[in-house]
């Protein structure tokens, strides 16, 4: 059995992946850990908490990381995404709150968040921070299935493992249909096209992971009782 | 009388289409006119499309050609079909950034993104950008999706230069919830509702395997849309191309209506007709 599991919004909290560390071990039968972004965060323990991302402990299960909103915002503040500004975060935060976290960042991980991938393809899996369409895209079980749908299409994918939200669900498309009728100067075709099934899947953030094994396409919602609590957030980060 | 309205798109910098087709609205007493961008790029007269558009104040969103000039080239390399068709995209760009006046390029700049009126929304390629293409075979799902997120009932795009009325009706998606915590599965439908896309074509680039400019009519009482087909002088822009240097891939397609990408290296035959 290859479990994999799913993690995001970490914060700069090397604590609690410590935590997901320990608890992983465990669960026996988890080969894949997925950190799917807003690793970083104004906390205490950013730096040591990237160091360890990058440079696993023995023992530790192997972080594959991709990039989340947080370092989408740190990234454009230092002018790797177009100009150097932060507009969304701004707006979210303040700026005591873009200090706070360009503070807690050493510049010296720029380049490696900067390396990092948008999403990644895992069998018929999509993993990603928010969608195809937008890294702050926030998924949610109760955002339209058409949304939903379309952001399946966009990466061509069964299944769609999204954080952004920080929402624990499973959304599946289980029927449906759609009449489409298409005339050109020519001819006219019509036809029906069926819902696919598939799902989308919130794997949740910070204390909330999420198990998943794709031979039986089972889901477990877990969480770590979070000892740091929420004294790591900062005014306007909370979602 | 019913009050119609036509919607062109994709002229081209082709001035003998344009006035065909202009000409073409005007004889069917029609006098509210949108158009939906691509006033220039591959063809010969940029400015004088320009101002033929500016003189008769058609309401005019931005098109990929239109936003490329002002900004720079920053189209993504997808939106070519190929390496080949990508250098000649650029060179046609260079040439028409060369010779479109500064105050058509102030004019092009300030082209909305999207126009609306009511329920209609007027978009270049798609509501989340000029560059997207809505194809006639995209995912039923996507297309509605498009529509249904603009806020719009019929959404007008162009962009494809290929003319099409897309209906999208009696749509409904069954969704199974289960979170975290709540261990039963919850159940829902959702109705879509019925949306419409429709493709205007190309006044000045046709490509849907005809050499006549293309738009579409508007009917606002019924809802009814028609796509015209106009003939023009394409000899005429033809050899305005060739004198102009641009590429003569560019004449060889107007002759034809089609897009063929890299076959059309062959331009032997420029504008036999
Ligand atoms: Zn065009
Ligand atoms: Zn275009």
């Amino acid at each position: 059995m290859e479990r994999w599991a799913l993690v995001s919004g970490l914060r700069g909290d090397l604590d609690l992946y410590e935590q997901i560390q320990s608890d992983l071990q465990k669960r026996r039968g988890t080969a894949h850990l997925f950190v799917l972004g807003d690793m970083i965060g104004p906390h205490p323990k950013c730096d040591a908490l990237l160091k360890r991302l990058r440079q696993p402990k023995r023992g530790d299960l192997h972080p594959h990381c991709i990039y989340g909103w947080l370092e989408e915002q740190l990234l454009s503040l230092y002018g790797y995404r177009g100009e150097a500004k932060a507009d969304e975060l701004q707006l979210q935060s303040d700026d005591s709150g873009v200090q706070q976290l360009r503070q807690a960042v050493d510049t010296e991980h720029l380049n490696w968040l900067a390396s990092l991938q948008f999403g990644l393809i895992e069998l018929d899996c999509g993993l990603i921070h928010g969608s195809s369409a937008d890294v702050g895209d926030e998924l949610q079980e109760t955002t339209s299935p058409l949304i939903l749908l379309d952001r399946l299409t966009r990466l061509d994918v069964n299944r769609l493992f999204t954080a952004r939200s920080g929402r624990q669900f499973r959304l599946q498309l289980t029927g449906g249909q759609i009449r489409s009728r298409v005339k050109d100067h020519a001819s006219e075709q019509l036809h029906e096209q069926p819902v696919p099934k598939r799902s989308v899947i919130g794997v949740g953030s910070g204390a909330n992971y999420t198990l998943y094994d794709p031979a039986s396409d089972h889901i477990e919602f877990l969480s770590v009782a979070s000892r740091s609590g929420a004294s790591n957030r900062i005014k306007g980060f909370q979602r | 009388m019913t009050m119609s309205h036509a919607v062109i798109s994709c002229l081209h910098a082709n001035l003998a289409a344009c006035e065909a087709v202009l000409a073409d609205i005007d004889q069917q007493g029609i006098d509210t006119i949108t158009c939906l961008g691509d006033l220039v790029g591959y063809g010969p007269q940029p400015n004088e499309v320009i101002e033929l558009v500016r003189e008769r104040s058609i309401p005019t969103c931005q098109g990929c050609w239109d936003e490329d000039i002002i900004d720079g080239l920053n189209a993504c390399e997808c939106s070519y079909p190929s390496q080949l068709a990508e250098r000649r995209g650029h060179r046609a760009h260079h040439w028409a950034a060369e010779r479109i006046t500064e105050d058509n390029k102030v004019f092009l700049a300030s082209l909305p993104m999207t126009l609306r009126r009511d329920r209609l929304l007027f978009v270049h390629g798609s509501p989340n950008s000029q560059h997207e293409y809505l194809l006639p075979d995209m995912s039923a799902f996507a297309a509605l999706e498009r529509v249904e997120t603009a806020g719009a009932e019929t959404l007008f795009c162009g962009h494809t230069h290929q003319p099409y009325v897309r209906e999208l009706s009696e749509g409904s998606i069954r969704v199974s919830v289960q979170t975290n915590g709540n261990h039963s599965d919850s159940e829902q439908e959702m109705t879509l509702p019925m949306r419409r896309i429709v493709n205007a074509g190309s006044v000045g680039e046709p490509r849907h395997g005809s050499t006549k400019a293309t738009y579409v009519v508007h009917d606002d009482d019924s809802g009814a849309v028609s796509v015209r087909e106009v003939e023009y002088d394409v000899s005429k822009t033809c050899r305005a191309i060739v004198e102009a240097g641009l590429p003569e891939v560019f004449a060889w397609r107007l002759s034809h209506g089609f897009e063929y990408a890299e076959r059309a290296e062959d331009a032997s035959h420029v504008c036999e007709r």
